[in-house]
């Protein structure tokens, strides 16, 4: 009985198949929006979250605070603190850090014969690849001796080798770098392993020189940008967190905190999950209202089809139909809508966030339950919209039905 | 068989009552012939979906079968609907949607057949009435006189008590006509007990008995010899 009350629905859809397209469409967007969004969320989330582990959970950013702004004058970065003798002591004062990597950078243009790229500069020591896990593809990174005599070489991010020397050999060739309007000469004796994109921006478009070099000839400051600091694990980053701001209240004499800024991975993660878990709420709210409304359609299209049906309705009442035989063939219909619509959404959802992953170059995250929850939600948005209609259709009076023209 | 006693029907049109049937009261043997006639208004239509279960009296009893049905509910009417009674309207009333074998199949599946004993009876059904090779056809795709005999099939199907004819030559030319009424002929013939309403008094000379109505009385209850 069952299975021949579904055929009949199927038939009836079958009828009509461009209303029922249409009517399913609502379904459709709202399924496969759903899916596809809880997607794209998680496979953003996933990467990020791989590419700041990859930076080890246990790294701390020490970064200048911001000064308030003065009468008229606008607040900036307090810049002038961080010097290379106080990330000695930091690591000192500090048992749970392993270490603290001075970073200096600015902007500046690399110049070799006729190509020039505007790049991003950094200045630091030879902790700076160990602390980023930052491996080299050929030659090598800065070395103790290179600081100490502030030496004119740079090691190369694999992009701008790439796009400076082509497949030619980069290392002991000589190239120009330009910083802020002088030009200096410098020898590069290392090319950077190819690494994904970060938060901070692609590594592998940036060039890296001695934290001396850049001090002394480029920005000729005693101060520097900013410190990386790494604890001894994971586990002790917020003691090192603890430790570095207790040390550094005290050393700058700083009770409010205006002169420093501490960042550790687990509260970057942690802001970016909570930003990427309300953008992945707000937008699965708003395909769940498309699901709501394709609701709506279906309820639409089944009181139609109620109406337009009503002779047939008396027929069968007249050849034995029973209430309920009525009530089931209209809410497997109804069913039979949001369920198909469903389906199709969940294909759809899948391509669409197929088609996004492929091309944000994160991984494909399509989790059960999401597929699940939307393809749950649709049909009992189909049987709850379907049941009105179908009590409609149950309690016509075989008379009257008969009688519709 | 099949007796109808003292039968009301009012009908609440806004504040005013209409009385469609002011008691009825006759007995139908099993096998009789029985035409229903009256003008319009007279209360046929009415008296018919009492009848046919469609439909329930104000006062007074309906027993059909031995039962008494005057006082059921939609389910029970509906079983009985479908297993005692055998519908043939007017205007056919077969779904355009589906062949002529699962117009005339319906019953059988809300009776709860299976679908190779519905197949096996519907077919055998349709080759008596001369349909034999119409089966996949669509109702559009038949002649009015095909679909009336489709329907006739279909009320055939489930061997009800009763074949209930409401005008079944109304909607076709005489000769089809003729051909639907010889197809009754044979069916009282066989047996079948036949009620028909009508108001063609040509179609009424093919029962053995014919019920006058007029103004919801019985004016003339007349048995041929």
């Amino acid at each position: 009985m069952i299975f021949e009350i579904i055929k009949l629905a199927i038939d009836s859809l079958r009828a009509n198949k461009l209303r029922t397209l249409l009517s399913m469409l609502g379904i459709i967007i709202g399924v496969g929006a759903v899916i596809a969004i809880v997607s794209i969320g998680s496979g953003a989330r996933e990467q990020i979250t791989a590419q700041i582990s990859d930076l080890g959970s246990n790294v701390i950013n020490i970064l200048p605070g911001t000064s308030k702004g003065w009468g008229g004058s606008i607040s900036a970065s307090s810049v002038e603190v961080f010097t290379l003798e106080l990330a000695d002591y930091i690591e000192k004062a500090s048992p749970s850090v392993k270490r603290v990597v001075p970073i200096s950078q600015g902007s500046g243009l690399l110049i070799k014969g006729n190509f020039n790229i505007q790049t991003t500069i950094i200045g630091t020591n030879t902790d700076y690849q160990v602390l980023n896990n930052y491996n080299l593809a050929m030659g090598q990174f800065v070395n103790e001796g290179d600081l100490d005599t502030s030496r004119n070489i740079i090691v190369l991010g694999s992009g701008l080798a790439e796009e400076l020397f082509g497949s030619n050999n980069p290392l002991g060739e000589k190239m120009k770098l330009s910083y802020q309007e002088r030009d200096y000469l410098f020898t590069v004796i290392g090319v950077m392993e190819e690494k994904g994109k970060g938060l901070a921006g692609d590594l592998n478009e940036q060039a890296y020189i001695p934290i001396t070099t850049f001090m002394k000839k480029l920005s000729n400051s005693r101060f520097v940008s900013y410190y990386m600091a790494q604890a001894n694990s994971g586990d002790e980053a917020s003691a090192a967190v603890g430790e570095i701001e207790y040390f550094l209240i005290k050393y700058l004499d700083d009770e409010e905190k205006e002169k420093f800024n501490l960042l550790s991975q687990d509260q970057i993660l942690d802001t970016i999950s909570s930003v990427t878990a309300s953008l992945s709420l707000m937008l699965g709210g708003i395909a769940a209202i498309s699901l709501l409304v394709g609701g709506i359609g279906i309820m639409n299209i089944m009181l139609v089809s109620v109406t337009e049906r009503t002779r047939e309705i008396g027929i069968r009442k007249a050849l034995g139909a029973k209430n309920k035989n009525i009530m089931s063939q209209f809410l497997i219909e109804a069913l039979s809508l949001s369920g198909m619509g469903g389906l199709v959404g969940i294909a759809f959802g899948w391509l669409g966030a197929y088609a996004i992953a492929q091309a944000g170059k994160w991984p494909l995250v399509i989790t059960p339950i999401s597929v699940l929850l939307a393809f749950g939600f649709a049909v009992i948005i189909g049987l709850f919209f379907g049941l009105y209609p179908a009590m409609k259709a149950a309690k016509m009076d075989p008379v009257e039905a008969l009688r519709y023209e | 068989m099949l007796e109808i006693k003292k039968i009301k029907k009012i009908y609440q049109m806004g504040k005013v009552k209409v009385e469609a049937l002011k008691g009825v009261s006759f007995y139908i043997d099993k096998g009789e012939f029985v035409a229903i006639m009256g003008p319009s208004g007279s209360g046929k239509s009415t008296l018919m979906h009492i009848i046919g279960c469609l439909d329930q009296p104000t006062e007074g009893n309906f027993i059909i079968g031995g039962k008494d049905v005057s006082k059921l509910n939609d389910d029970r009417l509906a079983e009985i609907r479908n297993k005692s009674i055998g519908f043939v309207f007017q205007q056919f009333n077969l779904l355009s949607r589906t062949s002529i074998l699962h117009n005339v199949e319906i019953p059988l599946i809300y009776a709860g057949q299976k679908s190779k004993q519905r197949r096996k009876l519907a077919t055998q059904v349709l080759e008596s009435v001369g349909l034999g090779d119409r089966v996949k056809h669509k109702p559009s795709e038949i002649s009015g006189g095909e679909k009336q005999r489709a329907a006739i099939a279909r009320a055939l199907v489930n061997d009800p008590l009763i074949i209930l004819a409401d005008e079944p030559t109304g909607n076709l030319d005489t000769k089809t006509g003729e051909e639907i009424m010889k197809i009754f002929d044979k069916l009282h013939q066989q047996g079948h007990t036949v009620i028909m309403v009508t108001h063609e008094a040509e179609i009424a000379e093919h029962a053995q008995r014919i019920i006058h109505l007029r103004d919801g009385l019985i004016e003339k209850d007349e048995v041929k010899t």
